[in-house]
Protein backbone atom coordinates (compact mmCIF):
# COMPACT_ATOMS: atom_id res chain seq x y z
CA UNK A 1 0.00 0.00 0.00
CA UNK A 2 1.27 3.78 -0.43
CA UNK A 3 -0.70 5.14 2.32
CA UNK A 4 2.04 6.71 2.95
CA UNK A 5 1.22 9.49 0.46
CA UNK A 6 3.08 11.35 -2.61
CA UNK A 7 6.71 11.46 -2.34
CA UNK A 8 6.63 10.64 -6.60
CA UNK A 9 8.56 12.47 -9.12
CA UNK A 10 5.74 13.04 -11.99
CA UNK A 11 8.80 13.11 -14.15
CA UNK A 12 9.26 9.43 -14.25
CA UNK A 13 5.51 9.16 -15.53
CA UNK A 14 4.70 9.48 -19.02
CA UNK A 15 2.43 8.12 -21.67
CA UNK A 16 -1.14 8.53 -21.78
CA UNK A 17 -3.31 5.44 -21.32
CA UNK A 18 -6.83 4.54 -22.60
CA UNK A 19 -8.57 2.08 -20.91
CA UNK A 20 -10.60 -0.19 -24.23
CA UNK A 21 -13.51 -1.86 -22.33
CA UNK A 22 -14.92 -4.95 -24.18
CA UNK A 23 -17.30 -7.75 -23.09
CA UNK A 24 -17.45 -10.72 -25.33
CA UNK A 25 -15.23 -9.09 -27.93
CA UNK A 26 -17.46 -6.07 -28.47
CA UNK A 27 -15.29 -2.37 -27.59
CA UNK A 28 -17.48 0.04 -26.05
CA UNK A 29 -18.09 3.39 -28.29
CA UNK A 30 -16.40 5.69 -25.48
CA UNK A 31 -13.29 3.75 -25.72
CA UNK A 32 -12.91 5.08 -29.24
CA UNK A 33 -13.76 8.18 -28.37
CA UNK A 34 -11.20 8.61 -25.71
CA UNK A 35 -8.80 7.22 -28.06
CA UNK A 36 -9.34 9.79 -30.59
CA UNK A 37 -9.13 12.54 -28.01
CA UNK A 38 -6.07 11.26 -26.30
CA UNK A 39 -4.30 11.74 -29.62
CA UNK A 40 -5.17 15.41 -29.46
CA UNK A 41 -3.74 15.47 -26.25
CA UNK A 42 -0.65 12.72 -27.17
CA UNK A 43 0.32 15.23 -29.93
CA UNK A 44 1.03 18.49 -27.28
CA UNK A 45 2.93 16.54 -25.09
CA UNK A 46 5.06 13.85 -27.66
CA UNK A 47 4.02 11.07 -24.96
CA UNK A 48 3.02 7.58 -26.73
CA UNK A 49 -0.55 6.80 -26.57
CA UNK A 50 -1.27 3.49 -25.14
CA UNK A 51 -4.10 1.52 -25.54
CA UNK A 52 -5.17 -1.05 -22.70
CA UNK A 53 -7.23 -4.25 -23.32
CA UNK A 54 -7.69 -6.74 -20.72
CA UNK A 55 -10.06 -9.63 -21.43
CA UNK A 56 -9.91 -13.30 -23.34
CA UNK A 57 -8.91 -13.43 -27.42
CA UNK A 58 -8.45 -9.69 -27.69
CA UNK A 59 -6.44 -9.72 -30.90
CA UNK A 60 -8.76 -8.58 -33.22
CA UNK A 61 -9.54 -5.77 -30.46
CA UNK A 62 -5.80 -5.02 -30.54
CA UNK A 63 -5.77 -4.69 -34.21
CA UNK A 64 -8.48 -2.25 -34.15
CA UNK A 65 -6.95 -0.08 -31.33
CA UNK A 66 -3.85 0.15 -33.77
CA UNK A 67 -5.63 0.80 -36.75
CA UNK A 68 -7.78 3.82 -34.66
CA UNK A 69 -4.33 5.41 -33.52
CA UNK A 70 -2.80 4.00 -30.62
CA UNK A 71 1.14 3.44 -30.86
CA UNK A 72 1.04 0.53 -28.30
CA UNK A 73 -1.77 -1.70 -27.18
CA UNK A 74 -1.03 -3.60 -23.55
CA UNK A 75 -2.63 -6.68 -23.87
CA UNK A 76 -3.55 -8.58 -20.70
CA UNK A 77 -5.33 -11.86 -21.95
CA UNK A 78 -6.58 -14.61 -19.88
CA UNK A 79 -9.62 -16.53 -18.84
CA UNK A 80 -9.64 -15.07 -15.50
CA UNK A 81 -11.03 -11.64 -16.67
CA UNK A 82 -14.14 -12.87 -18.56
CA UNK A 83 -16.50 -11.90 -18.18
CA UNK A 84 -15.28 -8.38 -16.28
CA UNK A 85 -15.55 -8.24 -12.32
CA UNK A 86 -13.97 -5.40 -10.56
CA UNK A 87 -11.35 -6.89 -8.39
CA UNK A 88 -9.11 -9.34 -10.98
CA UNK A 89 -9.25 -6.35 -13.62
CA UNK A 90 -8.53 -3.62 -10.93
CA UNK A 91 -5.54 -5.99 -9.30
CA UNK A 92 -4.57 -6.19 -13.17
CA UNK A 93 -4.66 -2.76 -14.18
CA UNK A 94 -3.27 -1.52 -10.90
CA UNK A 95 -0.03 -3.97 -11.70
CA UNK A 96 0.49 -2.76 -14.99
CA UNK A 97 0.62 0.99 -13.87
CA UNK A 98 2.58 0.31 -11.14
CA UNK A 99 5.53 -1.30 -13.34
CA UNK A 100 4.96 1.30 -16.70
CA UNK A 101 4.02 4.41 -14.56
CA UNK A 102 1.64 5.98 -17.15
CA UNK A 103 1.45 10.18 -16.91
CA UNK A 104 -2.93 10.35 -17.35
CA UNK A 105 -4.54 7.54 -17.77
CA UNK A 106 -8.88 7.46 -19.49
CA UNK A 107 -11.09 5.02 -18.63
CA UNK A 108 -14.80 5.28 -20.23
CA UNK A 109 -17.55 6.33 -17.57
CA UNK A 110 -19.87 3.67 -18.22
CA UNK A 111 -20.79 1.66 -15.10
CA UNK A 112 -18.06 -0.84 -15.72
CA UNK A 113 -15.18 2.03 -16.11
CA UNK A 114 -16.51 3.62 -12.87
CA UNK A 115 -16.84 0.58 -11.11
CA UNK A 116 -13.30 -0.20 -11.17
CA UNK A 117 -11.08 2.87 -11.92
CA UNK A 118 -11.30 3.64 -7.99
CA UNK A 119 -9.78 0.02 -7.73
CA UNK A 120 -6.72 1.29 -9.29
CA UNK A 121 -7.03 4.95 -7.96
CA UNK A 122 -7.04 3.81 -4.83
CA UNK A 123 -3.80 1.58 -4.10
CA UNK A 124 -1.72 3.70 -6.47
CA UNK A 125 -2.94 6.97 -4.61
CA UNK A 126 -3.25 8.62 -7.92
CA UNK A 127 -5.66 11.69 -8.74
CA UNK A 128 -9.01 9.98 -10.18
CA UNK A 129 -11.76 12.84 -11.56
CA UNK A 130 -14.98 11.41 -12.40
CA UNK A 131 -17.49 12.01 -15.36
CA UNK A 132 -15.22 14.30 -16.88
CA UNK A 133 -16.42 16.31 -19.82
CA UNK A 134 -13.54 18.42 -21.44
CA UNK A 135 -9.82 17.53 -20.91
CA UNK A 136 -6.54 19.53 -21.90
CA UNK A 137 -3.04 19.32 -21.19
CA UNK A 138 -0.81 22.85 -19.93
CA UNK A 139 2.90 22.70 -20.75
CA UNK A 140 3.59 20.77 -17.72
CA UNK A 141 2.19 17.86 -18.40
CA UNK A 142 -0.70 18.54 -16.42
CA UNK A 143 -3.95 17.12 -17.72
CA UNK A 144 -7.06 19.65 -16.94
CA UNK A 145 -9.99 17.51 -16.23
CA UNK A 146 -13.36 19.45 -16.44
CA UNK A 147 -16.22 18.26 -14.89
CA UNK A 148 -19.84 19.89 -14.29
CA UNK A 149 -20.68 20.85 -10.96
CA UNK A 150 -23.61 22.06 -9.37
CA UNK A 151 -25.98 20.28 -11.70
CA UNK A 152 -24.58 21.68 -14.56
CA UNK A 153 -24.31 25.18 -14.37
CA UNK A 154 -20.68 25.40 -13.31
CA UNK A 155 -17.34 23.58 -14.63
CA UNK A 156 -14.88 22.59 -12.49
CA UNK A 157 -11.38 21.99 -13.86
CA UNK A 158 -9.79 19.10 -11.30
CA UNK A 159 -5.93 19.07 -11.09
CA UNK A 160 -3.51 16.61 -9.45
CA UNK A 161 -0.50 18.36 -9.43
CA UNK A 162 1.74 16.07 -7.20
CA UNK A 163 0.83 12.08 -7.54
CA UNK A 164 0.43 10.02 -10.72
CA UNK A 165 -1.19 8.67 -12.71
CA UNK A 166 -3.63 11.63 -13.55
CA UNK A 167 -6.81 9.66 -13.81
CA UNK A 168 -10.41 10.20 -15.37
CA UNK A 169 -13.38 8.83 -16.08
CA UNK A 170 -15.18 10.14 -19.33
CA UNK A 171 -18.78 10.79 -19.91
CA UNK A 172 -19.78 8.97 -23.17
CA UNK A 173 -20.44 10.33 -26.30
CA UNK A 174 -19.10 13.87 -25.34
CA UNK A 175 -16.23 13.06 -28.21
CA UNK A 176 -16.00 11.86 -31.34
CA UNK A 177 -14.17 8.97 -32.42
CA UNK A 178 -11.96 8.35 -35.37
CA UNK A 179 -12.78 6.29 -37.95
CA UNK A 180 -9.77 3.20 -38.11
CA UNK A 181 -7.61 3.18 -40.57
CA UNK A 182 -6.60 -0.44 -41.92
CA UNK A 183 -3.26 0.93 -43.70
CA UNK A 184 -1.93 1.84 -39.98
CA UNK A 185 -0.63 -1.49 -38.87
CA UNK A 186 2.98 -0.74 -37.13
CA UNK A 187 2.01 0.18 -33.81
CA UNK A 188 3.03 -2.83 -31.32
CA UNK A 189 1.18 -5.27 -29.27
CA UNK A 190 2.69 -6.32 -26.32
CA UNK A 191 1.67 -8.98 -24.17
CA UNK A 192 1.66 -8.18 -20.36
CA UNK A 193 2.22 -11.15 -17.27
CA UNK A 194 -0.94 -11.79 -15.98
CA UNK A 195 -0.73 -11.20 -11.96
CA UNK A 196 -4.15 -12.70 -11.55
CA UNK A 197 -5.43 -16.03 -10.80
CA UNK A 198 -8.39 -15.45 -8.44
CA UNK A 199 -11.45 -13.24 -7.85
CA UNK A 200 -13.61 -12.83 -4.93
CA UNK A 201 -16.66 -12.31 -6.88
CA UNK A 202 -18.27 -14.19 -9.15
CA UNK A 203 -20.71 -13.49 -12.06
CA UNK A 204 -23.38 -16.24 -12.17
CA UNK A 205 -25.52 -14.88 -14.88
CA UNK A 206 -25.45 -12.15 -17.78
CA UNK A 207 -27.95 -10.73 -19.61
CA UNK A 208 -27.03 -8.46 -22.51
CA UNK A 209 -29.44 -8.09 -25.33
CA UNK A 210 -30.93 -4.91 -26.68
CA UNK A 211 -27.77 -2.58 -26.37
CA UNK A 212 -29.27 0.97 -28.00
CA UNK A 213 -26.52 3.37 -28.25
CA UNK A 214 -28.56 6.55 -28.01
CA UNK A 215 -25.06 8.39 -27.97
CA UNK A 216 -24.44 7.18 -31.54
CA UNK A 217 -28.14 8.36 -32.68
CA UNK A 218 -28.96 10.89 -35.52
CA UNK A 219 -32.02 11.64 -33.61
CA UNK A 220 -33.61 10.82 -30.76
CA UNK A 221 -37.17 11.01 -29.32
CA UNK A 222 -36.94 11.50 -25.57
CA UNK A 223 -39.64 11.05 -23.07
CA UNK A 224 -40.21 12.11 -19.40
CA UNK A 225 -42.78 13.00 -16.60
CA UNK A 226 -45.25 14.18 -18.73
CA UNK A 227 -46.14 10.95 -20.65
CA UNK A 228 -47.47 9.06 -17.71
CA UNK A 229 -46.17 5.43 -18.57
CA UNK A 230 -47.94 5.91 -21.91
CA UNK A 231 -44.87 5.96 -24.35
CA UNK A 232 -46.80 4.97 -27.27
CA UNK A 233 -47.29 8.56 -28.73
CA UNK A 234 -43.45 8.90 -28.24
CA UNK A 235 -42.78 5.76 -30.00
CA UNK A 236 -44.83 6.64 -32.76
CA UNK A 237 -43.13 10.22 -33.56
CA UNK A 238 -39.67 7.86 -33.06
CA UNK A 239 -41.13 5.38 -36.06
CA UNK A 240 -41.74 8.99 -38.52
CA UNK A 241 -38.57 10.37 -37.60
CA UNK A 242 -36.22 7.07 -37.44
CA UNK A 243 -35.16 8.19 -33.97
CA UNK A 244 -33.76 6.48 -31.41
CA UNK A 245 -35.89 7.05 -28.15
CA UNK A 246 -34.73 7.90 -24.95
CA UNK A 247 -35.65 9.48 -21.58
CA UNK A 248 -34.89 11.62 -18.53
CA UNK A 249 -34.23 10.44 -15.50
CA UNK A 250 -37.85 10.52 -14.06
CA UNK A 251 -38.80 8.02 -16.63
CA UNK A 252 -36.76 5.85 -16.12
CA UNK A 253 -36.76 5.88 -12.30
CA UNK A 254 -40.49 5.26 -12.77
CA UNK A 255 -39.41 2.32 -14.87
CA UNK A 256 -41.08 3.34 -17.56
CA UNK A 257 -37.67 2.99 -20.15
CA UNK A 258 -34.54 0.88 -19.69
CA UNK A 259 -31.55 3.29 -17.78
CA UNK A 260 -29.64 2.79 -20.77
CA UNK A 261 -31.50 5.16 -22.50
CA UNK A 262 -31.02 8.04 -20.23
CA UNK A 263 -29.74 11.29 -21.17
CA UNK A 264 -28.50 13.77 -18.43
CA UNK A 265 -25.82 13.82 -15.20
CA UNK A 266 -26.55 10.78 -14.65
CA UNK A 267 -27.04 9.14 -17.64
CA UNK A 268 -25.51 9.76 -21.64
CA UNK A 269 -24.44 12.63 -23.32
CA UNK A 270 -26.35 12.88 -26.78
CA UNK A 271 -25.32 15.26 -29.16
CA UNK A 272 -27.81 14.07 -32.06
CA UNK A 273 -28.91 16.38 -35.28
CA UNK A 274 -32.46 16.83 -33.52
CA UNK A 275 -33.81 16.03 -30.25
CA UNK A 276 -37.75 15.77 -29.39
CA UNK A 277 -38.13 16.26 -25.54
CA UNK A 278 -41.37 15.04 -24.98
CA UNK A 279 -42.94 15.57 -21.75
CA UNK A 280 -39.61 16.92 -20.22
CA UNK A 281 -39.85 19.62 -17.98
CA UNK A 282 -35.93 20.84 -18.58
CA UNK A 283 -34.08 20.03 -15.31
CA UNK A 284 -30.67 21.58 -15.51
CA UNK A 285 -29.52 17.80 -14.94
CA UNK A 286 -31.22 16.97 -18.42
CA UNK A 287 -30.06 19.80 -20.23
CA UNK A 288 -26.82 19.10 -19.39
CA UNK A 289 -27.17 15.76 -21.41
CA UNK A 290 -28.62 16.96 -24.42
CA UNK A 291 -27.34 20.94 -24.93
CA UNK A 292 -24.48 19.28 -27.65
CA UNK A 293 -27.77 18.83 -29.66
CA UNK A 294 -27.94 20.66 -33.20
CA UNK A 295 -31.75 21.21 -32.94
CA UNK A 296 -33.90 20.81 -29.85
CA UNK A 297 -37.63 20.76 -30.52
CA UNK A 298 -40.12 20.66 -27.18
CA UNK A 299 -43.57 19.59 -26.57
CA UNK A 300 -44.90 20.28 -23.19
CA UNK A 301 -48.42 21.52 -21.79
CA UNK A 302 -47.10 23.91 -19.09
CA UNK A 303 -45.76 27.11 -21.14
CA UNK A 304 -43.05 28.11 -18.14
CA UNK A 305 -41.16 24.83 -18.62
CA UNK A 306 -37.85 25.04 -18.08
CA UNK A 307 -37.10 23.24 -21.59
CA UNK A 308 -38.53 25.60 -23.87
CA UNK A 309 -35.72 28.32 -22.72
CA UNK A 310 -33.19 25.38 -24.38
CA UNK A 311 -35.29 24.69 -27.64
CA UNK A 312 -35.27 26.30 -30.84
CA UNK A 313 -38.67 25.15 -31.37
CA UNK A 314 -41.68 24.88 -28.77
CA UNK A 315 -45.09 23.84 -29.02
CA UNK A 316 -47.15 23.71 -25.85
CA UNK A 317 -49.74 21.27 -26.27
CA UNK A 318 -50.76 17.77 -24.74
CA UNK A 319 -48.50 15.22 -26.46
CA UNK A 320 -51.01 12.85 -26.67
CA UNK A 321 -52.33 14.96 -29.36
CA UNK A 322 -49.30 16.52 -30.13
CA UNK A 323 -47.18 13.32 -31.29
CA UNK A 324 -49.61 11.46 -33.12
CA UNK A 325 -50.55 14.22 -35.70
CA UNK A 326 -47.12 15.23 -35.45
CA UNK A 327 -45.65 11.63 -36.60
CA UNK A 328 -48.80 12.17 -39.03
CA UNK A 329 -47.30 14.83 -40.84
CA UNK A 330 -44.16 13.21 -41.34
CA UNK A 331 -44.20 9.90 -41.74
CA UNK A 332 -46.68 10.19 -44.92
CA UNK A 333 -44.18 10.29 -47.41
CA UNK A 334 -40.29 9.88 -46.79
CA UNK A 335 -39.07 13.09 -44.91
CA UNK A 336 -36.90 14.68 -48.19
CA UNK A 337 -40.25 14.45 -50.53
CA UNK A 338 -41.72 16.52 -48.17
CA UNK A 339 -39.11 19.20 -48.31
CA UNK A 340 -39.18 19.60 -51.85
CA UNK B 1 -23.78 -16.24 12.38
CA UNK B 2 -25.39 -12.51 12.13
CA UNK B 3 -24.36 -9.90 9.58
CA UNK B 4 -23.58 -6.53 10.37
CA UNK B 5 -24.81 -3.80 8.08
CA UNK B 6 -23.44 -0.86 7.89
CA UNK B 7 -25.01 1.55 5.63
CA UNK B 8 -23.26 5.34 4.85
CA UNK B 9 -25.26 7.84 4.38
CA UNK B 10 -24.16 11.66 3.52
CA UNK B 11 -25.87 15.12 4.94
CA UNK B 12 -25.80 17.39 1.41
CA UNK B 13 -27.74 20.62 0.53
CA UNK B 14 -30.90 20.23 -0.91
CA UNK B 15 -30.57 20.21 -4.47
CA UNK B 16 -33.74 21.46 -5.47
CA UNK B 17 -33.49 24.38 -2.97
CA UNK B 18 -30.38 25.51 -4.31
CA UNK B 19 -30.71 29.48 -5.43
CA UNK B 20 -29.00 31.33 -7.75
CA UNK B 21 -27.01 34.07 -6.06
CA UNK B 22 -28.56 37.39 -7.93
CA UNK B 23 -25.35 39.34 -7.62
CA UNK B 24 -22.75 36.58 -8.73
CA UNK B 25 -25.51 34.41 -10.84
CA UNK B 26 -23.88 31.61 -9.25
CA UNK B 27 -25.34 28.92 -7.25
CA UNK B 28 -25.94 29.76 -3.93
CA UNK B 29 -25.59 26.56 -1.89
CA UNK B 30 -25.16 27.96 1.66
CA UNK B 31 -29.23 29.24 1.25
CA UNK B 32 -30.27 25.53 0.49
CA UNK B 33 -31.17 23.37 3.68
CA UNK B 34 -29.01 20.24 4.42
CA UNK B 35 -30.42 16.98 3.78
CA UNK B 36 -29.87 13.19 3.44
CA UNK B 37 -28.56 12.53 0.18
CA UNK B 38 -31.41 10.90 -1.87
CA UNK B 39 -29.73 7.96 -3.29
CA UNK B 40 -28.69 7.19 0.24
CA UNK B 41 -32.11 7.04 1.51
CA UNK B 42 -32.53 4.19 -1.23
CA UNK B 43 -29.39 2.33 0.54
CA UNK B 44 -30.88 2.63 3.82
CA UNK B 45 -34.57 0.42 2.39
CA UNK B 46 -31.54 -2.11 0.90
CA UNK B 47 -29.58 -2.40 4.19
CA UNK B 48 -32.82 -2.61 6.09
CA UNK B 49 -34.15 -5.01 3.65
CA UNK B 50 -30.71 -7.14 4.05
CA UNK B 51 -31.35 -7.29 7.91
CA UNK B 52 -34.79 -8.50 7.39
CA UNK B 53 -33.76 -11.35 5.22
CA UNK B 54 -30.50 -12.47 7.62
CA UNK B 55 -29.59 -12.23 11.58
CA UNK B 56 -28.00 -9.23 11.54
CA UNK B 57 -27.95 -5.45 12.56
CA UNK B 58 -27.81 -1.81 10.47
CA UNK B 59 -25.74 0.49 11.61
CA UNK B 60 -25.53 3.91 9.83
CA UNK B 61 -22.88 6.08 9.22
CA UNK B 62 -22.12 9.49 8.32
CA UNK B 63 -18.82 11.68 7.82
CA UNK B 64 -19.61 15.34 8.18
CA UNK B 65 -20.20 18.13 10.59
CA UNK B 66 -21.93 17.59 13.99
CA UNK B 67 -25.42 18.86 12.56
CA UNK B 68 -24.92 15.87 10.07
CA UNK B 69 -26.18 14.35 13.39
CA UNK B 70 -29.99 14.63 11.76
CA UNK B 71 -29.54 12.37 9.02
CA UNK B 72 -28.30 9.79 11.57
CA UNK B 73 -31.38 10.47 13.73
CA UNK B 74 -33.64 9.84 10.27
CA UNK B 75 -31.42 6.46 9.55
CA UNK B 76 -32.34 5.21 13.21
CA UNK B 77 -36.21 6.33 13.19
CA UNK B 78 -36.15 4.40 9.63
CA UNK B 79 -34.66 1.59 11.45
CA UNK B 80 -31.08 1.33 11.92
CA UNK B 81 -29.87 -0.03 15.04
CA UNK B 82 -27.30 2.41 15.98
CA UNK B 83 -25.21 5.21 13.97
CA UNK B 84 -22.11 6.95 14.16
CA UNK B 85 -20.99 10.62 13.31
CA UNK B 86 -17.38 10.85 11.98
CA UNK B 87 -16.18 13.97 12.46
CA UNK B 88 -12.83 15.86 12.55
CA UNK B 89 -11.77 19.65 11.37
CA UNK B 90 -8.85 17.46 10.03
CA UNK B 91 -11.27 16.13 7.64
CA UNK B 92 -11.57 19.57 5.67
CA UNK B 93 -10.66 19.46 1.67
CA UNK B 94 -10.89 15.82 1.63
CA UNK B 95 -11.46 14.76 -1.71
CA UNK B 96 -12.84 10.77 -2.47
CA UNK B 97 -9.20 9.39 -1.61
CA UNK B 98 -8.94 10.40 2.30
CA UNK B 99 -13.18 9.85 2.43
CA UNK B 100 -13.39 6.39 1.19
CA UNK B 101 -10.63 6.01 3.74
CA UNK B 102 -11.81 6.94 6.05
CA UNK B 103 -14.85 5.15 6.27
CA UNK B 104 -13.32 2.36 4.88
CA UNK B 105 -11.63 2.51 8.44
CA UNK B 106 -14.95 2.78 10.01
CA UNK B 107 -16.75 -0.01 8.32
CA UNK B 108 -13.87 -2.28 9.47
CA UNK B 109 -14.07 -0.72 12.99
CA UNK B 110 -17.66 -1.74 13.30
CA UNK B 111 -17.09 -4.97 11.70
CA UNK B 112 -18.91 -4.21 8.72
CA UNK B 113 -19.56 -7.92 6.52
CA UNK B 114 -21.83 -5.78 4.14
CA UNK B 115 -21.71 -2.12 3.50
CA UNK B 116 -24.17 -0.25 1.82
CA UNK B 117 -24.48 2.97 0.10
CA UNK B 118 -26.08 4.96 -2.79
CA UNK B 119 -24.53 4.82 -6.26
CA UNK B 120 -23.49 8.31 -5.44
CA UNK B 121 -24.02 11.71 -3.98
CA UNK B 122 -25.91 14.74 -5.28
CA UNK B 123 -23.73 17.41 -4.75
CA UNK B 124 -20.21 15.94 -6.06
CA UNK B 125 -21.80 12.99 -8.06
CA UNK B 126 -18.72 10.77 -8.53
CA UNK B 127 -19.96 7.51 -7.54
CA UNK B 128 -16.34 7.05 -6.22
CA UNK B 129 -16.74 6.26 -2.83
CA UNK B 130 -18.20 2.84 -2.92
CA UNK B 131 -15.49 0.98 -4.98
CA UNK B 132 -12.72 3.59 -3.42
CA UNK B 133 -14.32 1.67 0.31
CA UNK B 134 -13.48 -1.75 -0.70
CA UNK B 135 -10.46 -0.50 -2.39
CA UNK B 136 -9.09 1.00 0.63
CA UNK B 137 -9.91 -2.58 2.68
CA UNK B 138 -9.10 -5.30 -0.27
CA UNK B 139 -13.17 -6.32 -0.25
CA UNK B 140 -15.39 -7.47 -3.20
CA UNK B 141 -17.78 -4.76 -4.54
CA UNK B 142 -21.15 -4.87 -5.99
CA UNK B 143 -21.67 -1.16 -7.62
CA UNK B 144 -24.84 -0.24 -9.46
CA UNK B 145 -26.70 -2.83 -7.77
CA UNK B 146 -30.59 -3.16 -8.43
CA UNK B 147 -31.86 -5.85 -6.27
CA UNK B 148 -29.93 -8.04 -3.47
CA UNK B 149 -29.55 -11.56 -2.41
CA UNK B 150 -27.98 -12.50 0.84
CA UNK B 151 -27.33 -16.09 1.26
CA UNK B 152 -26.16 -16.15 4.72
CA UNK B 153 -25.05 -20.25 3.93
CA UNK B 154 -22.54 -19.51 1.36
CA UNK B 155 -21.14 -16.66 3.11
CA UNK B 156 -21.76 -14.66 0.29
CA UNK B 157 -23.81 -11.57 -1.60
CA UNK B 158 -25.49 -11.91 -4.64
CA UNK B 159 -26.63 -8.87 -6.36
CA UNK B 160 -28.29 -7.89 -9.40
CA UNK B 161 -26.57 -5.43 -11.30
CA UNK B 162 -27.43 -2.74 -13.78
CA UNK B 163 -24.83 -2.69 -16.83
CA UNK B 164 -24.92 -1.60 -20.25
CA UNK B 165 -28.07 -3.00 -22.59
CA UNK B 166 -28.98 -5.19 -20.04
CA UNK B 167 -28.20 -6.98 -16.24
CA UNK B 168 -25.82 -9.04 -14.48
CA UNK B 169 -26.01 -11.08 -11.47
CA UNK B 170 -22.79 -11.42 -9.91
CA UNK B 171 -21.83 -13.41 -6.38
CA UNK B 172 -19.45 -11.65 -3.69
CA UNK B 173 -17.50 -12.79 -1.14
CA UNK B 174 -18.41 -11.19 2.28
CA UNK B 175 -16.91 -8.61 2.97
CA UNK B 176 -18.60 -6.73 0.76
CA UNK B 177 -19.46 -2.93 -0.41
CA UNK B 178 -22.76 -2.88 -2.23
CA UNK B 179 -23.66 0.64 -3.99
CA UNK B 180 -27.52 0.86 -4.55
CA UNK B 181 -28.55 2.37 -8.32
CA UNK B 182 -31.18 4.75 -7.86
CA UNK B 183 -34.67 4.11 -7.62
CA UNK B 184 -34.46 0.65 -7.48
CA UNK B 185 -35.32 1.06 -3.22
CA UNK B 186 -39.07 1.82 -2.45
CA UNK B 187 -37.39 3.87 1.58
CA UNK B 188 -39.59 2.73 3.89
CA UNK B 189 -41.66 5.11 6.23
CA UNK B 190 -40.34 5.71 9.59
CA UNK B 191 -42.80 5.17 12.70
CA UNK B 192 -43.84 7.54 14.86
CA UNK B 193 -42.03 6.33 17.70
CA UNK B 194 -39.05 5.54 16.03
CA UNK B 195 -38.86 9.04 15.10
CA UNK B 196 -39.61 10.28 18.37
CA UNK B 197 -36.72 7.93 19.79
CA UNK B 198 -34.83 8.86 17.15
CA UNK B 199 -34.95 12.95 17.65
CA UNK B 200 -35.28 12.62 21.42
CA UNK B 201 -33.74 9.53 23.23
CA UNK B 202 -30.90 8.20 20.33
CA UNK B 203 -26.64 9.54 20.67
CA UNK B 204 -24.91 8.46 18.07
CA UNK B 205 -21.65 7.43 18.29
CA UNK B 206 -18.55 10.00 17.94
CA UNK B 207 -15.49 9.38 16.08
CA UNK B 208 -12.48 11.58 14.98
CA UNK B 209 -9.61 11.07 12.77
CA UNK B 210 -7.38 9.77 15.80
CA UNK B 211 -10.02 7.68 17.04
CA UNK B 212 -9.64 5.73 13.54
CA UNK B 213 -5.67 6.25 13.50
CA UNK B 214 -5.84 7.94 10.09
CA UNK B 215 -4.99 11.68 11.49
CA UNK B 216 -2.29 12.09 9.34
CA UNK B 217 -3.68 10.45 6.07
CA UNK B 218 -6.90 13.01 5.67
CA UNK B 219 -7.90 16.57 4.23
CA UNK B 220 -6.41 18.52 2.07
CA UNK B 221 -2.64 17.90 2.31
CA UNK B 222 -2.99 14.01 1.29
CA UNK B 223 -5.89 14.04 -1.61
CA UNK B 224 -4.34 13.36 -4.95
CA UNK B 225 -7.01 16.30 -6.80
CA UNK B 226 -7.47 19.34 -6.01
CA UNK B 227 -10.00 22.29 -7.85
CA UNK B 228 -8.57 24.87 -10.03
CA UNK B 229 -10.57 27.25 -12.29
CA UNK B 230 -13.97 26.93 -11.60
CA UNK B 231 -16.61 28.65 -14.64
CA UNK B 232 -20.04 29.44 -15.26
CA UNK B 233 -21.08 27.60 -18.30
CA UNK B 234 -22.34 29.51 -21.14
CA UNK B 235 -25.91 28.24 -21.70
CA UNK B 236 -26.13 27.48 -25.31
CA UNK B 237 -27.88 29.84 -27.95
CA UNK B 238 -31.17 28.62 -29.34
CA UNK B 239 -33.87 30.17 -31.44
CA UNK B 240 -36.48 29.95 -28.86
CA UNK B 241 -39.38 29.94 -31.14
CA UNK B 242 -42.37 28.37 -29.91
CA UNK B 243 -45.53 27.66 -33.29
CA UNK B 244 -48.75 27.40 -32.65
CA UNK B 245 -49.85 24.23 -34.46
CA UNK B 246 -48.31 21.04 -35.27
CA UNK B 247 -47.99 21.96 -39.00
CA UNK B 248 -45.09 24.55 -38.48
CA UNK B 249 -43.66 22.57 -36.09
CA UNK B 250 -43.39 19.35 -38.44
CA UNK B 251 -42.38 22.29 -41.04
CA UNK B 252 -39.36 23.02 -38.89
CA UNK B 253 -38.26 19.26 -38.22
CA UNK B 254 -38.50 18.55 -41.98
CA UNK B 255 -35.95 22.02 -42.76
CA UNK B 256 -33.60 20.33 -39.50
CA UNK B 257 -33.51 16.37 -41.18
CA UNK B 258 -33.70 17.15 -44.71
Amino acid sequence: MTDDGPAIDPGEYEDVWVFVEEHDGDVMPVSWELLAEAERLTEQTGDDLVALAIGEDLADVAEEAIARGADRVLVADDPVFEPYRADPYGEQFRAMVEERKPSIVLIGGTHTGRDFAGRVAVPAHAGLTADVTEIDVDDEGILQARRPAFGGDILATILCEEHRPQMATIRPGVFEAAEPDPDRTDGEVVEVDVVVDDAISEVLERSVGDTADITEADRIVAVGHGVEGDLEPARELAEALDAELAASRAAVDEGWIDGARQVGQTGKTVRPELYVAVGISGAIQHVEGMNKSETVVAINTDPNAPIFDHADYGIVGDLFEVCPALADRLGDEPIQEVVQ
Amino acid sequence: MTWTIVVGIKQVPDADEVGIDPDTGRLDRASAPAVMNGPDRHALEAALTIRDAVDGEVIAMTMGPPNATSILEEAVAMGCDDAVLISDRAFAGSDTWPTSLTLARAAAELGADVVVAGEETTDSSTGQVPPGIAAHNGWAQLTYAEAVDPRPEEGRLVARRDVEGGYELVAAELPVVVAVAFGEFDPRPAPLHRKIYGENDFEPTVWDAEDLGIEDEVGLDVSPTSVGRMETVDPVERKNEVVDDVDDLAEAITEVTA
